[in-house]
């Protein structure tokens, strides 16, 4: 743990329980990871009812660009339990040029770090920065507004999923810049609906490789779950609360076969259009064109396009 | 400024130490084994920023697959369909380079992270110590040649006072054969040395022993040069022209009177001048040719005497039948005759203490010499030789030795360092240094094998040569198995292209892999140098030598063949008088033996008359007028009868 940190917790903070744990950081918290599987109906706008679709035409490659973010959350110190987490949060775009990977026109990536800590419950309302590092208060809900319990797992899941938010935050801002610059393809990781500007945007493709949550049920899981390489399901729409509408289908991008049902299962989100199979057909070519390099050491190698781990490497090599 | 080149990286699996660092570069950046690196350091060390000058000794390259069996599986096992992939690896170019030098030099640290820069020629200079000999008022740079990366284009300069002597002295050259490595890398060597050796420092001459083939004997004509090599020679400031002044040296072939040599074109005969010793000077070094077994303490007590009571003086003992003045083999061999002879007489088992069975043993060994060495050793003939105190500047002496038996090239080399030797210590050469060159030292100062004086001789040179401005340039195929004292004792290394089994040898395990690669892949003109000023080894490329190629230039100039005596004399005096013609040399020699003729003609050359051909008319000794003896007339015999069945 960066020394830095611990002088600026302990200016604010004397009496703080450095952690000294060896223990990870946490980079996977965020809210997906955090739902709890379900299953979700969707509407149907590509026929009456779910079902499979064969990719025709050669897969394609046409993303110019990629965007992801990582995010590193850890205790860095505790007063009588209280954690005051030390969250680092990075995004990127990094475009292909001569088939090899760069940082998005020399723009520099978005990273902060920041520190996470219940300002009421540590007495110190109002604070903003702490040596040189912003503060985020992370004393209420963000959804309920509500005073957070005490209890210190509470408080360290409040601070970070705090974490996660600034991460998604920080690709929303890089997405939508991507959006307001070019019409050149841009593969985002996760879902788009996030943003207003992006969900419309007809150059972003969001990439779901997560599926706690499954847009069909019944018959139309089967369907999806019996996927086979190459194939899509039809498109249905998504539309929820504080979220942009979108379209959005689930392809298959490699041969389940030995593996368990999500291998190689991706979902992928769309502005929506008025064509909607034939924009499934040629997204899905895009996507599928992604497919080499493996993105292998990763263990999400089978849905992660290489451009993606690229980002991850990126952010990895200077967060 | 120049453009950032790479950036200094440490692990803790690979730190960098106070020798040695690690930095990446771009896919496409011009590095390679051998390039210069500077490293800008970033926190001031005592106040000052750190600048670590460096070499790259390896290369890595990688990419993030963990296995190579993720990448079959990526391309479901078809590599053609591995260009179609929407990406390329992410991948690396990763450098291991030795510290050349660091300043500040203390405190000596490990080095720092920083940017790395490719080095410019100023640079260069700084690494490898050259602004320490460069610098005006006191240069003594040669050139040796050009190191090249990226855009930088440095003259490499090696020390003269580390080259030539008196701080360090010497150079090896290694490699294979046919690759125009050693020859041609001797030849530029020579030609820079003698451009740019510091006049402050004296003069200096070369003396080169030609031991295989044609290799050295046109050094005095135009080579093939083309734009590449002119430019280097631009560069480097060495005029690419022949050498201004060079003489031959070359022994007789056994019949005395054609030389011994390549370089027997009539063309080229006017800088040949024929290499024959007599008695004593063969004397001095008859341990050269005698074998461990001939020189017991008993014979070389014999071989002292007749040196030092016998040889050019008139010796009497009441022994002998009459006074001797030996000065020839000839005469020698009377002496030992009438030794024997009185102690035979006088029925004696020994002669100044001196046993008959010594006596016999040393004459048949001192008699043999004149056979072995024929050509080279005159049996009664004049003496020709180098010019020992008249030494030019920059002068090359070519003594060819390649086509003589192996006793006579061990006696020519002794005979000659030994001279050269004694007028440097007696400063009365004509130079201040000599460079002796000397290839194929795997024959002449092999790592095992016999202690032979060859190699004693060259061990001596190696060792206290560089006081007395004796300088060895050698060469080998293998420098491995040359001893280690004499290589050892070259202040200068230069590598060529070389053998693999020979970089596997021990002594190259201070290079890298990647150096030891580089080596036995060097491109023609391409050298890799060590020297005292450099920490590490540099790779530099190196000009045609501006002179013939041996092979073209023997079959430009086809050896001359066999002559007759009166040819052979006719071409070795029109060199010195042009207006003399075959037909007077044929009248001068009229019925004159051989060996007389030979005399003559060798006292002639060496006085150097102006009327040469009467002076050697006047060298042959006088004829008596033949007269033709009339059979005397005798009475037939009596004829057979006319019957005689037994009659003619």
């Amino acid at each position: 743990m960066s020394i830095d940190v611990l002088r600026a917790i302990q200016s604010l903070l004397p009496d703080v329980e450095i952690v000294q744990s060896d223990a990870p950081a946490d980079e996977s918290y965020s809210g997906a990871y955090n739902e709890a599987p379900r299953i979700a109906a969707a509407q149907c706008i590509e026929g009456q009812r779910l079902r499979a679709h064969r990719i025709t035409g050669e897969p394609e490659v046409r993303f110019a660009g990629f965007l992801d973010g990582i995010q590193r959350a850890r205790i860095a110190c505790h007063r009588n339990g209280i954690p005051i987490v030390d969250g680092t949060v990075a995004a990127v775009v990094r475009v292909r040029v001569n088939r090899r990977f760069v940082t998005w026109g020399h723009r520099t990536p978005i990273v902060s770090r920041r520190l996470y800590m219940p300002l009421t419950l540590l007495k110190c309302e109002g604070q903003t920065e702490t040596g040189g590092f912003e503060i985020v208060d992370t004393s209420h809900d963000a959804a309920t507004g509500e005073l957070v319990s005490r209890h210190p797992a509470a408080l360290r899941a409040v601070a970070f999923e705090r974490v996660g938010r600034d991460r998604d935050e920080a690709e929303r801002k890089l997405a939508e810049l991507w959006c307001a610059d070019g019409s050149e393809p841009l593969f985002i990781d996760g879902g788009i609906s996030g943003s207003g500007r992006v969900a419309a945007a007809s150059c972003a493709v969001g990439v779901v490789k997560s599926h706690q949550t499954l847009f069909a049920d019944g018959d139309a899981l089967d369907v999806v779950m019996s996927l086979k390489r190459g194939e899509r399901s039809s498109v249905f729409a998504l539309s929820a609360r504080q979220r942009s509408p979108v379209i959005s289908w689930y392809l298959r991008l490699r041969d389940p076969r030995g593996h368990d049902a999500m291998f190689g299962l991706v979902r992928i989100e769309v502005s929506p259009t008025e064509d909607v199979a034939e924009r499934a057909n040629e997204v899905s070519r895009w996507v599928l064109g992604e497919v080499t390099p493996l993105s292998l050491p990763d263990g999400r190698w089978d849905r992660m396009a290489y451009g993606i781990r690229d980002c991850e490497q990126f952010l990895r090599a200077i967060a | 400024m120049s453009e950032i080149l790479g950036r200094v990286v440490a692990t803790e699996r690979k730190p960098n130490t106070p020798h040695e660092f690690h930095f990446w570069t771009a896919l496409d950046s011009p590095v390679g084994i051998g390039t210069i690196v500077r490293v800008d350091g970033r926190r001031p060390v005592e106040g000052q920023i750190p600048h670590i000058y460096g070499i790259v000794t390896e290369g890595f390259s990688y990419t993030d697959l963990l296995t190579p069996m993720h990448d079959v599986l990526g391309h479901d096992g078809a590599p053609g369909s591995a260009g179609f992939a929407s990406a390329e690896r992410s991948e690396i170019r990763l450098y291991s380079a030795a510290v050349l030098r660091q300043i500040p030099e203390e405190p000596l640290q490990p080095v720092p992270m920083g940017d790395v820069f490719l080095a410019q020629e100023e640079d260069v200079n700084i690494a490898l110590r050259m602004d320490g000999y460069l610098r005006d008022g006191g240069h003594t740079g040669i050139p040796i040649g050009v190191y090249r990366a990226g855009g930088t284009d440095a003259t490499i300069f090696l020390d003269a006072d580390f080259l030539v002597g008196p701080e360090a002295a010497h150079l090896n050259i290694t490699g294979v054969s046919g690759l125009a490595t050693k020859t041609s890398a001797v030849e530029w060597i020579l030609a820079s040395l003698f451009t740019h050796f510091p006049e402050s420092r004296g003069s200096i001459a070369a003396v080169c022993f030609n031991v295989k083939g044609p290799d050295l004997c046109f050094l005095d004509l135009p080579g093939k040069l083309d734009d590449g090599d002119r430019a280097l020679y631009d560069k480097m400031g060495v005029p690419a022209r022949p050498f201004q002044n060079v003489q031959y040296y070359a022994p007789y072939s056994a019949r005395g009177f054609s030389l011994n040599t390549l370089r027997s074109n009539e063309t080229l005969a006017h800088n040949v001048t024929p290499l024959t010793w007599g008695l004593r000077e063969v004397l001095q070094y008859a341990e050269v040719l005698l074998n461990r077994d001939d020189i017991d303490a008993k014979a070389d007590a014999l071989i002292d005497f007749i040196t030092r009571s016998v040889i050019d003086q008139t010796f009497t003992d009441p022994m002998l039948a009459r006074p001797h003045v030996v000065q020839s083999f000839a005469d020698l061999e009377d002496w030992f005759r009438d030794v024997l002879r009185g102690l035979e007489n006088g029925n004696k088992e020994s002669w100044r203490t001196h046993h008959v069975a010594t006596i016999r043993k040393v004459r048949n060994r001192l008699s043999n010499i004149s056979v072995r060495c024929a050509g080279l050793v005159t049996d009664s003939g004049p003496v020709s030789d180098l010019p020992f105190g008249e030494f030019e500047d920059r002068a090359t002496y070519v003594v060819d030795v390649a086509n003589l038996e192996e006793d006579a090239q061990d006696l020519i080399f002794a005979r000659i360092v030994s001279k050269l030797r004694e007028h440097l210590e007696r400063r009365d050469l004509g130079v201040k240094h000599v460079v002796v060159f000397v290839d194929e030292l795997n024959k002449y100062a092999p790592g095992d094998g016999p202690d032979t004086y060859v190699r004693k001789m060259l061990l001596d040179i190696a060792e206290r040569g560089r006081y007395l401005g004796l300088v060895l340039f050698s060469a080998q195929q293998f420098r491995s198995q040359v001893h280690r004292r004499v290589v050892g004792n070259s202040g200068t290394s230069v590598f060529g292209r070389m053998d693999a089994d020979e970089l596997s040898a021990p002594g190259y395990a201070v290079l890298s892999p990647a150096t030891r690669t580089k080596l036995a892949t060097l491109e023609k003109g391409q050298l890799m140098i060590r020297h005292p000023h450099f920490t590490q080894p540099i790779f530099v490329r190196f000009p045609r030598p501006a002179v013939m190629a041996g092979r073209l230039g023997a079959e430009q100039y086809p050896q001359g063949g066999e002559v007759s005596l009166e040819a052979a004399v006719y071409r070795a005096l029109r060199a010195r008088d042009s207006s003399i013609t075959l037909q007077a040399v044929e009248d001068a020699i009229g019925l004159h033996d051989e060996g007389d003729v030979l005399r003559a003609l060798a006292v002639t050359l060496k006085e150097r008359p102006a009327d040469v051909l009467g002076t050697f008319r006047a060298r042959l000794p006088k004829r008596i007028t033949q007269s033709v003896q009339q059979r005397p007339q005798v009475a037939a015999l009596r004829g057979a009868p006319n019957d005689d069945p037994y009659g003619a």
